[in-house]
């Protein structure tokens, strides 16, 4: 969907950037410079900050005249994206718990359905086929102690 | 010649079982990414560099080159049957690639493109060989401002030459350099930008975010694109023999495609997508029948996948010379090689010797594997095009969360790398290029220790670099271009060689 604005998501993450050009200004400045004969370790960082508030300030400008933009997601777009990185987050948090097989399998399963894969069957076999690829992977091949969770 | 026993040593030691399976998983891996529309090289690279830990650093080397190149040959072969381009050097393939599948050459494009790159390749070795020795010989006498300017001139041109928005390059360059100081600063164990996180103390570690920008942010984009199954043509075995007008016509394109891509390849950028488009202008100019172009020309086939086979190997040399990559998949290589404690660089040459020349041998029969791998396979490859996305990225995913969290069995990397996903998603929604950024955070701590070290020697006289005529010419050169560029609107002229970065890269 095509709209025209001045303001877009884009134009808000150069504001962005350019605060954290300032942070990073500000919080170098208390490192200390040091002198150019033996430079501190606020100096360089100093540098990096100001070309990213440089830089993104220029980009802010340039950008602020209204043009046409495509908005970032659709409707069901944006689900599909909050089911995934929820499902991403869940896998980091539940996986200590549970381990990493069932976490796999149970994540897998998840990320077919919110990607709208038929069925059950075919969801289920992948999901079981992950866990085991997975399994075979990191401990029969590559000796990494993952942890095992509920499986011990 | 000294060279030829160290190459010999390097087939002796390329030819053990764990190498040439590294050669083999890595060509084949990357052709299979290479066909897959999606998924590109760098993401790829990053993926498989926790699984290489456990072998040697030349191991390690040997396997990811295999995936770049076997991407290169992968590639192609969804630009010819399906019109999809496997990744962003393969676009130009589409045009007469496409064209000659319709007109039933498809078997002919498919086997000279195979016998091209593998010409290519081999040129390409070729070249590295003879002169990154001779490179990382003369940039033994480089000191810090001499690197800090040739990397000054690698900013000014990846910036330029990566992105549609030159500011939109520097800036992701210059994040990426801020993002490397966070953590304590090696120089004088200075915590920076930790504030009093422990997990930041030793700095945010490099695959995480390779794989969240390049790995999650590409599933998020192919998970909420629109699923279009492609048709793929059909090949058999017996058409894969191109007639002898087809191999008269291909014989130059090949070499010029090949010489033309290794220079290329030694500019910083997306130089693979950047030899594909040059390569074809080119043979479109000098062929004598260009209105043959996009109609199904051999020459348009085989020069530009020649060019990006060889271009790879031209991008090996500033980063096995200097250290310093100027593409994605050569900053992940950057990475992986430091985590095996290999610095690349003029050093690497006298002090690791062997990692070199084991690596050089292995390509040159990793090219051999490729070219065996991709005749008969062709057909199998067209059909994994046609994989589901739903099927795929889910099992993508998974390799991407497991493999991230064993190599420090840390879970604030496994938060890093979905942080980075997200953003990696947006920036890519807005055309921000990728591969500075990532090239930006690998070469962060050698420009501030090439700024300190410079300030030190110079004793804070800053015009004692006029005394030092290399690192003048290179900022000279960076000088002139910068110029070049802000002057060409005043007279109403674009500067060529502007190549929009594909996500892929």
């Amino acid at each position: 969907m095509a709209k025209i604005a001045r303001f877009r998501l884009e134009t808000i993450f150069d504001l962005v950037l350019m605060i954290l050009g300032v942070i990073i200004l500000i919080v170098s400045w208390g490192y200390g410079f040091g002198t150019f004969r033996r430079p501190g370790p606020g100096l360089y960082p100093f540098f990096i900050g100001a070309l990213v508030l440089f830089f993104s300030l220029i980009l802010f400008i340039l950008e602020m005249k209204p043009k046409k933009t495509e908005s970032v997601f659709t409707k069901e777009g944006a689900l599909t994206f909050i089911l995934m990185i929820v499902t991403f987050c869940l896998w980091i948090v539940v996986m200590p718990l549970l381990g990493y097989v069932v976490v796999t399998f149970l994540a897998t399963f998840a990320f077919t359905k919110i990607m709208k894969l038929e069925g059950w069957w075919k969801p289920l076999a992948i999901s079981v086929g992950t866990a085991v690829f997975i399994y075979l992977l990191f401990d029969y091949w590559l000796y990494i102690d993952l942890p095992r969770g509920i499986l011990g | 010649m000294e060279g030829w026993g160290l190459l010999y040593n390097g087939f002796i030691n390329s030819l053990t079982l764990v190498n040439l399976v590294a050669c083999f998983i890595g060509a084949l891996v990357g052709t299979i990414v290479g066909v897959l529309p999606g998924l590109g090289p760098t993401a790829t690279m990053a993926l498989m560099l926790p699984f290489t830990m456990k072998y040697g650093a030349t191991t390690g080397l040997i396997m990811m080159t295999g995936v770049w190149y076997g991407a290169m040959y992968g590639g192609s072969t969804t630009s010819i049957l399906v019109n999809i381009p496997g990744e962003a050097a393969s676009v130009v393939t589409c045009l007469d690639g496409y064209q000659m599948c319709k007109k039933g050459r498809a078997g002919a494009a498919l086997a000279v493109v195979a016998v091209g790159s593998f010409v290519a390749g081999t040129l390409g070795i070729m070249g590295l060989q003879f002169f990154a020795p001779f490179l990382g010989n003369a940039a033994l006498s480089f000191g810090p401002p001499e690197y800090l300017a040739f990397m000054l001139l690698a900013f000014v041109l990846l910036s330029n030459l990566s992105s549609d928005a030159p500011l939109k390059g520097a800036l992701m360059i210059v994040f990426g350099l801020f993002l490397s100081t966070v953590g304590i600063n090696p120089m004088d164990s200075y915590p920076r930008f930790t504030f009093g996180y422990d997990n930041l103390m030793l700095g945010i570690d490099f695959l995480p975010i390779a794989m969240g920008f390049f790995g999650i942010s590409e599933i998020l984009s192919v998970a909420l694109e629109k699923y279009v199954k492609p048709e793929v043509n059909k090949i058999r075995l017996k058409d894969l023999y191109p007639n002898r007008k087809e191999v008269k016509r291909s014989v130059y394109p090949t070499l010029r495609g090949s010489i033309l891509g290794f220079f290329v390849g030694l500019l910083p950028g997306p130089c693979t997508v950047i030899s594909t488009f040059v390569s074809y202008a080119l043979e479109k100019r000098l062929s004598k029948t260009p209105e043959q172009f996009g109609q199904g020309a051999i020459e348009g086939v085989v020069a530009p996948e020649a060019a990006n086979n060889s271009a790879v190997m031209g991008s090996m040399i500033p980063l096995l010379t200097l250290g310093i990559p100027f593409a994605g998949p050569s900053a992940v290589m950057l990475a992986g090689l430091r985590m095996h404690n290999v610095e690349p660089g003029p050093m690497l040459f006298t002090t690791n010797p062997d990692v070199f020349w084991t690596f050089v041998a292995a390509m040159y029969l990793g090219n051999i594997m490729l070219l065996i791998l991709n005749l008969p396979l062709v057909g199998a490859f067209g059909r994994i095009a046609v994989i589901r996305p739903q099927v795929l990225m889910p099992v993508i995913s998974l390799i991407c969360l497991v493999g991230i969290y064993s190599v420090r069995n840390s879970l604030f990397d496994v938060w890093v790398m979905i942080i980075a996903g997200v953003v990696g998603y947006f920036l890519r929604k807005w055309k921000f290029p990728i591969a500075p950024f990532i090239i930006g955070v690998v070469l962060g701590p050698t420009t501030e220790n090439s700024v300190r070290q410079s300030l030190m020697m110079f004793k804070g006289d800053v015009s004692l670099i006029l005394d030092r005529p290399v690192a003048i010419i290179l900022l000279a050169l960076a000088a002139a271009f910068l110029a070049c560029k802000l002057a060409a609107p005043l007279f109403g002229k674009k500067v060529a060689l502007k190549v929009e970065e594909d996500d892929t890269l």
